[in-house]
């Protein structure tokens, strides 16, 4: 044994721990507000932000105001955000109930082809939906041609309302099926014992149980609502129909002259406003949540109810759903691919083309924004996956003063809706002197994904962090490790699952992306999802459908790698 | 070797004082344990030693380094403090072997590979756990955790060791032979250890020194002999072991002695104490120290046996004079209705207060 003061681990000349605290806390805290800050200032010039003869003003507050027809666009927003979340509850929560609690025919692999939707981009599913059900739409004419008539108009805020809802309720399914399938069996076995039918205990107990998360998911959908841009530009758009984000759109990107800076500004404002309100209800609602936890340690299997006589309407109802809203669709851009015209008054066969990829693949552009979506994902999802680790492992596993603001500061993005996000960043790089180096390059598009999926990605690991006892940090500090040997040495090695979870979680979004890339790409930086939106607003559907395919192509090949090799957990 | 000195040492929480004004000090090599029920502020003491928690003022010193000093809001942090800690759930961590978590303390301190190899076979050969070193911590079984986790305390070599409940995850008949075990170790390598526990008899069993600790404070530093024949207060006398406690008057105060009448009339000579201001006292005695006699004599009462019970090693009986009731044991049964015990006077403590609480 040896002298005590000079065989502790060796002294670092500064602290790096503490640097390490103060750098993350102050790069998050300028990430964050990055894109917040300029468009406040800009709601209040009465200039372009980078004229430095601007005023202050109200003015673009009163002009929004008095601008004809925005009560309406407000009113569209609301409305199509409420039907939009209305209906995903609706189908959302009873399809898990069905697939997870009863022997419904089918239901693992139904259950399965259900989160494929999550998969990929609304504006994906928005082209599938247009392809099959829009006005000249394969469904479409086939209802037309063999009933006579197609009982459905998708080109009015109550259509795009159903779309977007058919199309969310997936993200229902997927928090309401946790719910029910993690409830302790034994409330139901109680319910039972207390003289209870398998019916009666399921709909008294269990159902019940799941508000939280039947709360939680509407709050998210009505949101998701909000700010959706896809359906609206390509349901509403034909038919002059406005929602916030398509003013914030055509305003900012389509105004032929020069963008209206100010009214958008004001615009965003409000809309930042109303989703942040928003997120905080759904924060408030969830405090009571504490006496709907039931989740044991324990793994337990639920009971499965027997539907009897209904077993067989039961899967037609859910298989009619997953046929309508997901194969259709899905199905729809993959013809659409592959053919010049869809139309059922055609054979399939004759009609069989590879023109829309050999357009794709003879385009230096296209082939650029393919290759750009990849580098994008690849490596920011990377850099996000390290950049939350660190942010998740200071919020909550060091002695940092301030770790609770910081976490606070890093969630905030949940209520940061893409489409001002890409616009805020789009301000803060022409605004930040320097900044412009990065203007028009991925670095800003991998920036802005990685601000706006900061609470994705913590969501993935904080949960896992929590799982590992503080005993294993305190036994490395006292072993003569200090903070950042700890969380890299131990921690981080422990927490590998839940990294490469956080990774594949990161790839998926940032691969799927386009809104909040709408303001910052520019010839040399397109990444599918912009691309796909301009050729979109041409018509050019036959591109669109193959760079579609290719989207989901390449998604489904990473879903499949995450999950075999990584044994990431994507969405269950 | 070093000693270890806690002065004046306060942990708040908020408002709430986990720990008040502790004085301790522990010569070098000395096996010194915290005993208390729980929440009584062991384990913080214990951390707040290891720089795991941060005291709120007082010192902290080690040797001649001051590990943590309120004045001078100057702390160590933990990695730079070179102790050794054992966990209540041993900490290993999943995912390095044996030797792995051995070498982590070792590589930090900047150790080539020869000398750090042997430091690892020397600390798993103390802890006999040499063969087990490439296995991965979930294939030990607990016992064998646990030897892991004090190797792994020790193989930097410590001044201090700190050992938090370190068996209690152990079942009862391993436990008696890991504390054994450990107390040898702790011989053999001479190494200042702290010591948290709140079973009594693995304190009585290992330790040089008690501190029994109650509500942050401590009550009584002492040897286990001491602690266990002169409690410093009702407390300790009924924490350690357990007591009687047998309201009476005081009779007279004396130098070396002390009279004392029970309720039912019973005057009875007890060592000397201090008296509640109406002059009550409680004499505390223990169940296995009260004597069955022959005829009555000084300190000698008639008993009526109310209950019996058998406790294999022991018979307990609950006994009555009037309103005084008792506890007494022997090792043969009693088959009368009433004898007659004698309560030595040598094993009486005398409190002013009755130890009321858990």
């Amino acid at each position: 044994m040896t002298d005590i003061s000079d065989t502790g681990a060796s002294r670092q000349p500064i602290d790096r721990s503490r640097l390490i605290f103060w750098g993350v806390a102050a790069l998050t805290t300028v990430l964050v507000a990055g894109p917040i800050v300029p468009i406040v200032i800009q709601a209040f010039l009465d200039k372009p932000l980078y004229d430095s003869s601007a005023g202050l003003t109200l003015g673009n507050f009163t002009r929004l105001a008095s601008e004809p027809g925005m009560a309406r666009v407000f009113f569209n927003t609301l409305y199509f955000g409420l039907l939009t979340m209305v209906l995903a509850q609706v189908f959302g929560a009873v399809m898990a109930v069905l697939v997870g609690r009863t022997n419904l025919p089918g239901r693992s692999w139904m259950g399965e082809v259900f989160i494929w939707p999550l998969f990929v981009s609304n504006l994906v599913i928005a082209f599938g939906w247009f392809t099959m059900y829009g006005p000249s739409g394969f469904m479409t004419l086939a209802a037309k041609t063999y009933l006579g008539a197609a009982p459905w108009n998708l080109y009015t805020v109550t259509g795009m309302g159903i779309v977007a809802g058919l199309s969310q309720a997936p993200l229902t399914y997927l928090m309401c099926l946790a719910a029910v399938t993690k409830a302790d069996p034994q409330l139901e076995d109680a319910a039972r014992s207390a003289g209870a039918g398998p019916f009666r205990a399921l709909w008294s107990v269990t159902i019940p149980m799941i508000r939280p998360a039947v709360i939680y998911s509407a709050v998210l959908n009505f949101v998701v609502g909000i700010e959706m841009l896809a359906i609206p530009l390509l349901f509403g758009g034909p038919s002059g129909i406005q929602t916030v984000t398509t003013f914030l759109y055509d305003k900012g990107i389509n105004a032929a002259v020069r963008p209206e800076y100010g009214i958008v500004g004001a615009a965003a404002i409000l809309l930042l406003i109303l989703v942040a309100l928003l997120v905080w209800l759904q924060g408030y609602l969830m405090q009571a949540s504490g006496r709907f936890v039931t989740v044991r340690g324990k793994a337990s299997r639920p009971s499965i109810l027997d539907l009897g006589k209904w077993r067989w309407p039961a899967f037609a109802f859910v298989f009619a759903f997953i046929f309508f809203t997901i194969l259709s669709v899905f199905g729809g851009i993959f013809m659409r691919s592959a053919v010049t015209f869809l139309t059922p008054l055609i054979p399939f066969w004759k009609v069989l083309t590879t023109a829309n990829f050999d357009l794709v693949f003879e385009s230096s552009t296209y082939v650029r924004s393919i290759v750009n979506s990849v580098l994008v994902s690849t490596i920011g999802a990377a850099i996000g996956t390290f950049f939350i680790c660190v942010i998740a492992l200071v919020a909550r596993r060091s002695e940092f003063r301030y770790r609770r603001p910081l976490e606070y500061v890093a969630l905030f993005p949940r209520s940061l809706p893409g489409i001002i996000a890409g616009l805020g960043f789009f301000y803060a790089v022409i605004w930040l002197p320097g900044a412009d180096m990065i203007r028009g390059t991925i670095l800003v598009l991998i920036i802005a994904f990685m601000v706006r999926y900061i609470p994705v990605g913590f969501g993935a690991i904080a949960p896992a962090l929590a799982q590992i006892g503080e005993e294993l940090d305190r036994g490395s500090r006292i072993s003569g490790a200090d903070w950042w040997t700890t969380v890299t040495r131990i921690i981080m090695p422990i927490l590998k699952p839940a990294l490469f979870s956080c990774y594949a979680l990161l790839f998926i979004h940032f691969f799927k992306e386009y809104v909040t890339a709408a303001f910052l790409y520019q010839p040399g930086s397109e990444i599918i999802g912009t691309t796909m939106l301009q050729l979109v607003a041409q018509g050019d559907n036959g591109p669109v459908s193959a760079l579609a395919t290719i989207q989901v192509i390449i998604t489904a090949l990473f879903v499949i790698i995450a999950r075999r090799l990584l044994g990431a957990k994507i969405y269950g | 070797m070093a000693d270890l000195v806690l002065e004046n040492l306060t942990i708040n929480y908020g408002a709430v004082a986990a720990v008040e004004n502790l004085n301790i000090h522990v010569p070098s090599g000395e096996f010194l344990t915290l005993l208390g029920p729980s929440g009584c502020g062991k384990s913080t003491t214990l951390f707040a030693v290891a720089g795991l928690n941060h005291a709120t003022s007082g010192t902290i010193r080690v040797g001649d380094k001051v590990l943590f000093d309120g004045k001078a809001r100057n702390t160590v942090p933990p990695e730079r403090r070179n102790i050794g800690l054992v966990f209540q759930s041993y900490a290993l961590w999943p995912h390095k072997s044996v030797a792995d978590n051995l070498a982590f303390p070792l590589i930090l301190r900047k150790m080539g590979k020869a000398e750090r190899d042997e430091r690892i076979r020397e600390a798993l050969g103390l802890v006999e756990m040499l063969p087990y070193a490439d296995r991965f911590p979930f294939e030990l079984s607990g016992g064998q955790q646990q030897r892991v986790a004090l190797a792994r305390a020790l193989v930097y070599r410590p001044p201090l060791l700190l050992l938090d409940e370190p068996l209690s995850n152990l079942d009862a008949k391993l436990r008696e032979r890991a504390r054994v075990w450990l107390r040898e170790l702790q011989e053999r390598l001479n190494v200042t250890t702290i010591y948290v526990t709140h079973d009594q008899a693995e304190a009585l069993a290992v330790s040089d020194r008690i501190a029994v600790m109650s509500m942050g404070r401590m009550r009584q530093l002492g040897s286990p002999r001491e602690i266990y024949e002169r409690p410093a207060d009702s407390f300790v006398a009924d924490f350690i072991g357990s007591s009687n406690f047998l309201d009476a008057k005081l009779v007279q105060n004396g130098a070396d002695a002390a009279q004392v009448r029970l309720a039912d009339g019973t005057e009875l000579t007890t060592p000397p104490g201090r008296a509640a201001q109406d002059g009550s006292v409680v004499v505390a005695v223990r169940p296995e120290r009260v004597e069955v006699v022959s005829e009555m004599g000084p300190n000698c009462m008639r008993v009526m046996v109310e209950q019996k019970v058998y406790l294999g090693s022991v018979w307990q009986y609950v006994v009555r004079a009037g309103a005084v009731e008792f506890r007494i044991q022997t090792t043969w049964e009693i088959n009368d209705p009433s004898v007659i015990v004698r309560i030595p006077a040598e094993h009486c403590a005398l409190f002013a207060e009755k130890f009321v609480g858990t």
